[in-house]
Parts: structure tokens; C-alpha cells; sequence
């Protein structure tokens, strides 16, 4: 902006300076002209006046020269009148031709014939016979004749002669006397208008030019001779009488004035050069003047809109820079003018309303964030034991979220009764696209297992359909293993994810060497392939995601994959429950950790397999229908029980109207061990349940608390009114009215409750 | 357990859906309490056609809502399924109950 107003500005400038410049020289130059006309035009008044006098002069001289001429000839006619006898003396004439101071005397006769003349030669010439003499010829008729004869010249030597005559006193005749007038040919030369001319002097080297019936008869003092066509063009131009014009001369232009005096025109000329001197000298002082100023004003504007406008507008945009760099607590702080300090307040009170917008706005998405977590994490099986029946197997898996939503997760289910699967898995990215990349990637690793495909099968059909709808381009390292239960056997598939660690009994823990293939939804027609294991009967496997030996700490280290082996090594050698073993490293890794923040999720999942010598234990006992669950006497358990007891229901193939029965009979044994059994909350409760003959359940509370036989304990009388009722004490009525048969006996310390009913 | 509270004038109508037992009553109990106390209701209607278990924790509550109704008004229970009738016959409450 800076660079366009400066160029404005002295366009401007320049512009205002030509303006000056071109007025004050038009006017200058005008002036001048007025001025050198009016002075040509005095000039050659002065010139006209000159010649006027001079002609005044020539009159009156010439006057003279008449009166004279007469007087004289009157003195020789008197003369003749007197002495007629001289007519015939040459001498004597002579003599009276001296005196008279004339040059020349004639005297005619009556019929104009010359009888005497000096010179001589002139006797008997015949007055009458030219042009020039017939003008005397009325003296012979007129007495009082007198005249006096305009100059003539008389050839190129002799300059001019003049004649008078008057008539011969008393007789006709023609008395005339011939002379040089001198002082009249002196006048006249001075009158000569070249010669005046020549002296005049217009200005310093103006002239005047004068010409006569179209002839330049005096070229004034300018040396140099016009030529033949500057001659023309002087001519015609002069013809315009008092209005000036330019020409040239040579190689100099003038400015002419003509004038018209009597038979001559009268041209003044001036170089203009002279003409424009002054102007010249004006219109240059004024040009140093106008452009000091001009420049001087330029620079005031420039200086005074740098260090108003300018400075002020960079001082904004600077901090402008600032904010939309992200600082939003940049201030602009522009006051040095009224506008800029309304600018100021207006852009601040703005980016005050955009922070606040954008703190609104974030919290907001926190919470959204909050609870996305909060959805997914409630999405990963987190009740354990989730298989309390089956024996072959503990399972223990927990995933720590990292701040953001995470991508992390564990699934197992069973995909028949001899197969266990379960699978960890690391979704590429975080947030919300993350999370439910995993949510469906999770259910569909679910559904497509429970088909009956193998694990390679599985995860090349799981791999195709992730890349059909992965728009986002994200992906999913899984490690996913089928566990035959009855076996042993390990079948699993790593797709790019960290191996997880293996603990055979009187082993070390050592890494698990599946070969690694590419990860899930990047590349559409991949075969997964997957390798074979035994476990044996208490091996563990562990599996882990990334934040586990990415989990850094303030020095920026990472835990490690030999830390992991390490740790996982002595925790799996003592007598520790799955869960422990997990806890504890879940305890090592935060010490580990400690002043760092969680970068990442922290998933972990922990198989022991127990052998399946147990199974055919457990399946043998199963012929026999029973089964056995023990657990903490806490309301919390009660879940468990019923989940179990569904399950064996359900295996028993006991009828819907019975197998609510139950559930409530076992709830309100359940519940009043939990509520009565045990001072604190450290009491165990074991159950068993069996199907006798198949058309009987059996089951068995045993708990070691204070001892209690619920079976002393009276019936509530249910024909009270309402307001009568006791609100408790219904729990073991309900027991006695829904089952077939229920005992009590006190033995090893054991309240051993027994139930049975008939479906 | 969720429960769908319907009110129409003074009758609050209360669906609920699964088990009324040992993890489930209180919570019941309380939602149907904080229901009533949101309104003035002389009628209170128990729509059980979702409900296929209870037990004696659930019928504890059930008998303080009985109490409560007793004084402002009426209960009734709707759509009760034959396993619950059958525990609140067994356990007499089929007489303090009025059960449509």
C-alpha cells in the first residue's frame, strides 16, 4: 500500500508541479509578447513621429526654398524690367546670376522662345517643346504667373535641380531661374526614411524594416541579407497592418509588428529571444522554487502518513500475524489515533469472542469425547471370570485408556464348546474415528468367527471386508488364537501385531515366533496364514498392544520388550490368579511411568491354559451333572451365580417355569448368606449344583460364617392385611414354597444348605 | 432397570422391563418413589407385561409402594405373567394387591 500511495502521491505532485510550470509559463510567456508588441508598437510610433517632424522640416524647407526661388526670380524680372539691355550681356547676367546665387537664368520672349540663358546653350530653346518646361508657359498670359517647379533629379551626379519662373514685368515673357536647392537636398536626405531607419533600434537588437510599393527599402541594422523568400513572406505578412506576427530570419524567429505611414509600411521586429528573456529568468526561478517546494511537500505527506497511518497499519497487521498464528491472547494495542483505536477494541473484543467460542466448543467435544470413551470401553468384556465353569482355561484382560479414545482392544468368546477364541488388536489413529473403526472391526472379527472359518480364513474374509468400506484409510494390527480346550491346541494369526509372549512351565517366558502378516485394511487380497502351537497344562500366553512397551518415562525411555519378558517371567513363576499376574504388571508399568503421561493405551490380556485332564474331570463330573462355583459372599457376586446357574440350567435342559423357581430359591439363599452369613465381606460361599436322575436338581449352599439354620426360622402369616405385613422375612418362606425338598445341617464348620427340585 | 414413567392427570403408570430381584428392586423402588414425589397422583398402575421375575427383595418393594399408594390413593399392577402371579399367590400378596 505504501509503494501504490507513494506513487499517487507523486503523480500528484508532479502533475501539480507541470500545472505551475505550464501556467506560469503561458502566462509569462503572454506577457512578454504584450509587452514586446507594446514596445515595437511605441517604437515605431516614435519612428512615425521622427519621420513626421523630419517631413515637417522638409515642408517648411521646402517652403522656403519656393519663397526664395520666387523672390529671386521676381528680383530678375525686376531686374529685366530695369535694364532690358542685359538681356543682351552675358556678363552682365552672369554677373546677376552670381548674385542671385542661382545656376541657372532664362528669359523668354513672348512666345516663350528663350532669348537669353545661362548656360548658354539653352538660347532659343522652345519652352513650349517639353513637358517639364510647357508648366511655365502661363507666365506669358498672366502677369502675375509665379511658380516654383518641384525638385527633378537631373541624372545620377548632378542630384536634384529646381525651377521657378515668373512673368516679365509689363511684356509677356517667361522670367525663370534654375537652382540646386541644397538645403532642401540635404533635408532631404536626412527625411530619407532609410536613413532614419538605419538609427533605430528596437530593444537591444530590434529594428525596423520599411517598405515602399512593395519594396524593402531599408532592411533595418540586421546585418544579414533576406533572401528572396523570407523577402516574400515579410511582404505578405506586413500587409496585416497592426496586428503582430511571427517570422524568421536566418536562423532567428522575431516578432513583427506592421504599420501603415503615408506610402511606406512601417515594420518593427524584435528576436524573440529579447521577447522572452524576462520570461525565461521568471519561469526558471520559478520551476527551482515550485520544485523545492513540491519535494518539500512530498516528503511532509510521506513522513506524515508513514508515521500516522502506516506504522500503525503494520503494528496491526503484525499482531494480526499473531493471532491467526493461534496466539489468541495477542493483543492489538494501536491508539495513536481515534481510528486505530476503535480498530484495536474491535479486533480484540472479536478474538475475545472467538477464544471464548473455541473454549465453548472444546469443552464440549470433551465431554462427547468423555463419553465415547466411556461406550467403548463398556463394549470390551470386562466381567471375570467371564467362564467360571470351565476349568480348562483362566482368562484375565484389562485395557487402560490412554487420554484421548483409543483404539485399543480384547475380545474371547467361545466358537464351540471345545474352542475358545480371543484376540488383542490396535486400531491405527485416535479419537472418534478410531473408536469406531474398532467397534466394527471388533464385531465383525465376532461375527465372522462364530461361522466357522479358520483363523487364517477368518482374517483374510475380516481383512477383505475392512478394506471394502475403509474409506478413512485407517487399519488394525490383531493378534487372534483358537484355543482347542481339549488339547491344547493354539492355532493363531498375527496380523502386524507386537508377538505376544509365551511361558511354558520350567521354561522362561520367551516370545511367541508367528510369523507376521501385513495389517488389517490396507491391502485387499491378502491371505492371512497362521501357525500352530501345543500349550501345555500351565503355560500362559500374553498378549499386549504397544503402549505396554511403548510406555514411556520422564526421561523418554520406553519399558521395553525385554522389561516385558522380564517382569512377565517372574510374575508367571509365583502362584499368582491371571488377574494378579496382570495387576502387577499394570503396577510395575505405572512406577515405570511415573511423572510421564499415558501416551497410549495400555491393553493387556492373560490365558493360562490348566490342561485338559482337568476337563475330563470337569466333563466326567458332568455326566454326573455337577459343578461347583465358590465365591466372596458379596451381593456384587450375584451375577456371577446367576450366569452360572443358567448356564447349568440351561445344559440340565430345565423348563422356563422351573428355572425361574430356581433362580429365585438361590437368590434368596444367596442373598441372606451375604447379608447374614459374615461379620465383614471376606466369607466365601460355595455352591454346587447337580441333576440327579435327570429329573431332579440338586444344589448345595455351604458357607463357613455363624452358624444359622434358616429352617427354625417361622413362616410369615400371609393372610395380614397390608398394613400388617412385615415388610421382610419372606426370602426363606419363598425357598420352602418353591422346592421340592430343603435341609440344613451343621458339619466341619460348614452351614451346608441343601435344595432339590423335581422338573 | 429403566423405567417409563406415563402420566396422564392424576395417574402415573409405570413400565418397566426384566427382573425385580436382589440387583434390580432397590433401584426400582427408588425410581417409582422419585416418580411419585414428582407429582400429586392418586392412582399408580404397575404395567409388569415385561416383567418375568421376581423375587423377595422385589416384593419388599413392591408391599412400600402398596403402603404408600394406600394413603394417597390406589395401586394396581396389569399384564402380570404366571411365574410372578405365582410368587405373589405363594406369598399371599395376591390378596394385599390389586392385580388386573
Amino acid at each position: 500500500m505504501q509503494k501504490k500511495f507513494l506513487r499517487w502521491l507523486f503523480l500528484v505532485v508532479f502533475c501539480a508541479f507541470l500545472l505551475t510550470f505550464a501556467t506560469s509559463y503561458l502566462i509569462q510567456t503572454n506577457q512578454s509578447e504584450k509587452i514586446a508588441i507594446s514596445l515595437i508598437k511605441l517604437k515605431i510610433d516614435d519612428a512615425k513621429n521622427q519621420l513626421q517632424i523630419t517631413e515637417n522640416n522638409l515642408n517648411a524647407i521646402k517652403q522656403m526654398t519656393d519663397k526664395i526661388a520666387l523672390v529671386k526670380a521676381k528680383i530678375l524680372a525686376q531686374y529685366v524690367y530695369e535694364q532690358p539691355k542685359m538681356l543682351s550681356s552675358p556678363n552682365r547676367l552672369e554677373k546677376i546670376k552670381n548674385l542671385l546665387d542661382v545656376d541657372e537664368l532664362h528669359i523668354s520672349d513672348s512666345k516663350g522662345i528663350l532669348i537669353a540663358s545661362i548656360p548658354e546653350k539653352y538660347k532659343y530653346f522652345d519652352m513650349n517643346s517639353t513637358e517639364q518646361t510647357r508648366v511655365f508657359m502661363p507666365a506669358l498670359s498672366n502677369p502675375n504667373f509665379e511658380f516654383v517647379q518641384e525638385p527633378k533629379l537631373r541624372g545620377y551626379k548632378d542630384g536634384i535641380f529646381q525651377y521657378a519662373a515668373v512673368s516679365r514685368i509689363s511684356i509677356p515673357g517667361i522670367i525663370e531661374i534654375g537652382f540646386r536647392p541644397e538645403r532642401l537636398e540635404e533635408a532631404q536626405k536626412l527625411a530619407n526614411i532609410e536613413n532614419i531607419s538605419d538609427g533605430f533600434r528596437i530593444g537591444k537588437s530590434g529594428s525596423i524594416i520599411v517598405i515602399k510599393n512593395g519594396v524593402i527599402i531599408s532592411e533595418g541594422i540586421s546585418n544579414k541579407a533576406l533572401d528572396e523568400k523570407e523577402k516574400q513572406n515579410l511582404l505578405e505578412k506586413s500587409k496585416n497592418f497592426n496586428n503582430a506576427f511571427k517570422t524568421k530570419f536566418g536562423k532567428t524567429k522575431y516578432i513583427c509588428v506592421s504599420e501603415e505611414w503615408n506610402d511606406y509600411v512601417i515594420v518593427g521586429i524584435l528576436p524573440e529571444s529579447e521577447m522572452y528573456l524576462s520570461r525565461n529568468f521568471v519561469v526558471q526561478a520559478l520551476i527551482f522554487v515550485n520544485l523545492i517546494l513540491f519535494v518539500i511537500i512530498f516528503f511532509l505527506i510521506f513522513l506524515l502518513l508513514q508515521k500516522i497511518v502506516i506504522s500503525g497499519i503494520w503494528k496491526v497487521n503484525a499482531s494480526l500475524n499473531k493471532i491467526t498464528e493461534g496466539n489468541l491472547e495477542e493483543k492489538v494495542d494501536v491508539k495513536n489515533v481515534e481510528e486505530f483505536e476503535q480498530l484495536s477494541e474491535g479486533i480484540n473484543s472479536t478474538v475475545g469472542a472467538l477464544k471464548n467460542a473455541i473454549d465453548a466448543e472444546s469443552k464440549r467435544l470433551d465431554g462427547e469425547l468423555e463419553l465415547a470413551k466411556a461406550i467403548q470401553h463398556s463394549a470390551l468384556p470386562n466381567i471375570f471370570p467371564p467362564y467360571p465353569d470351565h476349568d480348562e482355561f483362566e482368562i484375565f484382560a484389562s485395557m487402560d485408556p490412554a487420554k484421548e479414545v483409543g483404539g485399543d482392544f480384547y475380545d474371547f468368546f467361545f466358537i464351540s464348546p471345545d474352542h475358545l477364541a480371543f484376540l488383542i488388536a490396535d486400531v491405527s489413529g485416535k479419537g472418534i474415528p478410531a473408536a469406531l473403526f474398532m467397534m466394527t472391526s471388533k464385531t465383525l472379527i465376532k461375527n465372522l468367527a462364530k461361522t466357522g472359518l479358520t483363523p487364517s480364513q477368518l482374517m483374510t474374509k475380516v481383512n477383505k471386508q475392512i478394506c471394502k468400506t475403509n474409506a478413512q484409510g485407517l487399519f488394525v494390527t490383531v493378534f487372534f488364537s483358537v484355543l482347542e480346550l481339549s488339547t491344547g491346541k493354539l492355532v493363531s494369526v498375527n496380523a502386524g501385531h507386537n508377538p505376544p509372549l509365551i511361558k511354558c512351565s520350567n521354561e522362561d517366558a520367551k516370545y511367541f515366533n508367528c510369523n507376521s502378516n501385513i495389517v488389517v485394511g490396507v491391502m485387499n487380497d491378502v491371505e492371512y496364514t497362521s501357525v500352530e502351537t501345543i500349550l501345555a497344562p500351565g503355560d500362559y500366553i500374553f498378549l499386549y498392544t504397544d503402549g505396554v512397551t511403548e510406555a514411556a518415562d520422564i526421561n523418554e525411555q520406553f519399558y521395553g520388550e525385554e522389561r516385558l519378558q522380564a517382569k512377565l517371567n517372574l510374575l508367571t513363576s509365583k502362584e499368582f490368579s491371571v488377574e494378579s499376574v496382570l495387576t502387577n504388571m499394570r503396577g510395575d508399568l505405572e512406577k515405570f511411568a511415573t511423572g510421564a503421561n499415558q501416551a497410549d493405551d495400555i491393553t493387556m490380556l492373560i490365558l493360562k491354559y490348566k490342561g485338559f485332564k482337568k476337563n475330563i474331570e470337569h466333563s466326567e463330573r458332568s455326566k454326573t451333572n455337577q459343578s461347583s462355583l465358590s465365591l466372596p459372599a458379596r451381593v456384587e457376586e450375584f451375577p456371577k451365580v446367576l450366569k452360572w446357574l443358567e448356564n447349568l440350567s440351561e445344559d440340565a435342559q430345565i423348563p422356563e417355569a422351573e428355572k425361574t423357581k430356581l433362580q429365585i430359591a438361590v437368590e434368596e439363599i444367596f442373598v441372606n448368606i451375604t447379608n447374614y452369613a459374615y461379620a465383614s465381606d471376606d466369607g466365601q460361599v460355595e455352591i454346587t449344583f447337580k441333576v440327579n436322575n435327570e429329573k431332579q436338581v440338586e444344589m448345595k449352599f455351604s458357607d463357613t460364617g455363624i452358624p444359622y439354620n434358616p429352617m427354625e426360622k417361622s413362616d410369615p402369616d400371609i393372610t395380614l392385611d397390608i398394613q400388617d405385613r412385615p415388610i421382610g422375612g419372606l426370602g426363606v418362606f419363598m425357598v420352602k414354597n418353591l422346592m421340592d425338598f430343603v435341609g440344613y445341617e451343621f458339619e466341619n464348620n460348614k452351614n451346608i444348605l441343601t435344595i432339590k427340585m423335581n422338573f | 432397570m429403566q423405567v417409563i414413567e406415563k402420566k396422564n392427570g392424576t395417574t402415573l403408570t409405570i413400565y418397566a422391563e426384566g427382573r425385580i430381584d436382589a440387583l434390580t428392586a432397590v433401584d426400582f423402588g427408588y425410581q417409582v418413589h422419585d416418580a411419585l414425589d414428582d407429582g400429586d397422583f392418586v392412582e399408580l398402575v404397575l404395567d409388569f407385561v415385561d416383567i418375568n421375575y421376581i423375587s423377595s427383595v422385589g416384593l419388599r418393594v413392591i408391599l412400600e409402594l402398596q403402603k404408600r399408594m394406600k394413603e394417597q390413593g390406589s395401586m394396581s399392577l396389569i399384564n402380570v405373567k404366571p411365574a410372578v402371579l405365582e410368587v405373589f399367590a405363594m406369598t399371599g400378596f395376591t390378596k394385599i394387591l390389586t392385580i388386573v
